[in-house]
């Protein structure tokens, strides 16, 4: 694969590579798509393209807020602590808030 | 008689049999590090709601693993991933509730290839897990933690998931039966993602009792899980009545281990001897299998795995200034190898001008993959399959490269791609190391993949590596 070509699909992946990752990647890309072209030898026309296998529709909720409910199916409860659960898992915060480096 | 579940009931529990059971978990994780955190000195976690059973479940206070892509509340969910190195997983999944409320006890967390990409369990980023028939061999991936421990006997049984054969190929090379069900039978809620529209939770046991049973208590339709589905009444029927009557094998069938080989045909003769039919057949759209499932299943990965940007959890580079470089820097110092390779290759089928090319050109194979299955399950009520075209590699350089790894899937990942049930089963074993074969039924059939196990079982004594006990137990 063209190293701008891999440059800018690692770019669009928000991944860096090193000199050594493009030279490895730029190989092994360039084999599986070479390989995903075997699917040229295939006639498809006719055929719909599967999404899902078994999905007829999509099934969505009622657009309810509520807090992170820390448990299954309709046990749904307001216990508070539970968005602290989730915020621990944060790797840099301020209080309640989300660290971030500065914007401007 | 008490059951295969109701021996290991209360094992945790304090006293003699918890001493030596502790003492043999750590022998086997000492010689096949099948675990990423193990805790069996855990007294019983209630389930959410506090209301643990302990009463007549076959389930009660029986341990069981996870594999470490699956969260269980109060322990890690690494996904054998850097990038969430110390993340504590603040639910359950669904499918993990489900048997905690039958009163089951997570004893602990096991090892993968990182987010399931794999079939050697080598790409953890964490350990390396070896297969209990033989050390220096792997045990198969990506739930390759989940199935030594179950073939070295720590748990009755242990959950993965399978994406493209990443709980039957392991469950193969460990010697124990690996359930995939149906898409959507097993709710995905709490699995971490890495291709939507494949993937499932799966069951890894020595017994097949036990994989039904625990299967009974996971599956159903889960309101937090949207592609969750059961089958209608109608199906569900002729699931039921269903019998092992005809089974398909294919046909003419190259780039087998030949003792692989000789198993399939052994078998094959062998359920031909039972008094059901055996037909060859043709499946013409074999050959296209992998490449559909890497375009789609690396295509969703690159979307699914976008959330993961060092800034509400998981790793967070030190070395940024800007978010968006935090984001990169994250990224790239996260992920292991494979995973960025899966993750440029998605990104990449799906870029403007590429799409119809790669992902379209793959959904329509899977159209045609699919309608080979209608057309086989037509005529037969199976389809009987080798798992992998090899028995275990050894670890590193010695065994199989990564590319080589993704065209030995042939076999496995067209239920993926299709949607419907299989199961691997243990067909002997051959030079010492397990060997594995599946059944394939339609959708919601996992009752008839059951049967048909069940006969396959007559013509197979039980195995167990080295070292196998169950003195604990009693």
């Amino acid at each position: 694969m063209l190293k701008e070509e891999l440059e800018i699909t690692a770019s669009l992946a928000y991944l860096h590579l090193s000199e050594t990752e493009m030279g490895r990647f730029s190989e092994s890309v360039e084999r599986m798509l070479g390989y995903f072209e075997t699917m040229d030898r295939m006639d498809v026309d006719g055929l719909e393209p599967t999404i899902h296998a078994l999905l007829a529709e999509n099934k969505i909720r009622t657009d309810n807020p509520a807090p992170f409910n820390n448990c299954n199916n309709n046990n749904f409860n307001n216990n508070e602590n539970s968005n602290a659960e989730l915020l621990n898992n944060v790797p840099e915060s301020e209080g309640r808030l989300i660290s971030i480096p500065n914007i401007l | 008689m008490l059951s295969e579940l109701e021996r290991w009931s209360g094992v945790l529990d304090e006293g003699v049999r918890r001493t030596s059971y502790a003492r043999y978990l750590s022998s086997w994780e000492d010689r096949i590090g099948a675990f990423l955190e193990l805790k069996p000195d855990s007294r019983l976690p209630p389930a959410d709601d506090g209301k643990t059973a302990r009463g007549d479940e076959s389930l009660s206070a029986v341990p069981f693993a996870v594999k470490d892509n699956i969260a269980v509340k109060g322990f890690g969910l690494t996904c054998g991933s850097k990038i969430l190195e110390g993340f504590r997983s603040p639910y359950s999944a669904t499918c993990v509730d489900r048997l905690l409320k039958k009163g089951a006890v997570v004893v602990g967390k096991t090892n993968l290839d990182e987010f399931g990409m794999g079939s050697s369990t080598d790409n953890s980023a964490y350990k390396r897990t070896s297969n209990p028939w033989d050390t220096t061999r792997v045990a198969g991936g990506s739930s390759g933690g989940s199935a030594a421990a179950v073939a070295a006997g720590m748990v009755p049984f242990a959950l993965g998931t399978d994406t493209g054969g990443s709980v039957r190929q392991p469950a193969s090379f460990c010697g124990v039966y690996g359930l995939k069900p149906t898409y959507g039978a097993i709710s995905r809620y709490g699995l971490t993602a890495y291709a939507s529209s494949l993937e499932t939770p799966g069951i890894l046991a020595a017994s097949l009792n036990v994989v039904e049973a625990v299967f009974g208590a996971a599956h159903g339709v889960d309101p937090m899980d949207q592609t969750s589905l059961e089958p209608d009444a109608e199906t569900l029927s002729r699931a039921e009545a269903a019998q092992p009557r005809k089974v398909a094998v294919l046909r003419g069938l190259s780039g087998l281990d030949p003792e692989i080989a000789s198993a399939y045909a052994r078998t094959a003769e062998k359920l031909s001897a039972l008094g059901l039919e055996v037909v060859e057949v043709d499946m013409p759209t074999l050959e296209y299998v992998v490449p559909s499932y890497y375009v789609i299943a690396t295509a969703e990965a690159s979307a699914n795995l976008a959330r993961f940007t060092g800034i509400g959890y998981g790793r967070r580079s030190s070395s940024a200034e800007t978010p968006d470089e935090l984001v990169r820097a994250s990224r790239s110092e996260g992920f292991g190898e494979e995973v960025k390779l899966r993750i440029l290759l998605g990104t990449y089928v799906l870029r403007s001008g590429f799409q119809s090319r790669y992902y379209l050109k793959a959904q329509r194979v899977r159209t045609a993959i699919r309608n080979d299955f209608t057309r086989i399950f037509g005529t037969a009520s199976l389809l009987m399959m080798p798992v992998f075209p090899v028995k275990a590699f050894p670890h590193g350089d010695a065994g199989m490269d990564a590319f080589q790894q993704k065209l030995a899937d042939r076999f496995t990942c067209a239920a993926n791609l299709a949607g419907v049930p299989a199961l691997a089963f243990p067909a002997g074993t051959a030079g010492g190391l397990p060997v594995g074969l599946q059944f394939m039924a339609p959708a919601f059939h996992e009752s008839l993949l059951f049967r048909a196990a069940r006969l396959a079982a007559g013509i197979f004594p039980v195995e167990h590596p080295a070292g196998y006990s169950e003195e604990f137990l009693s």
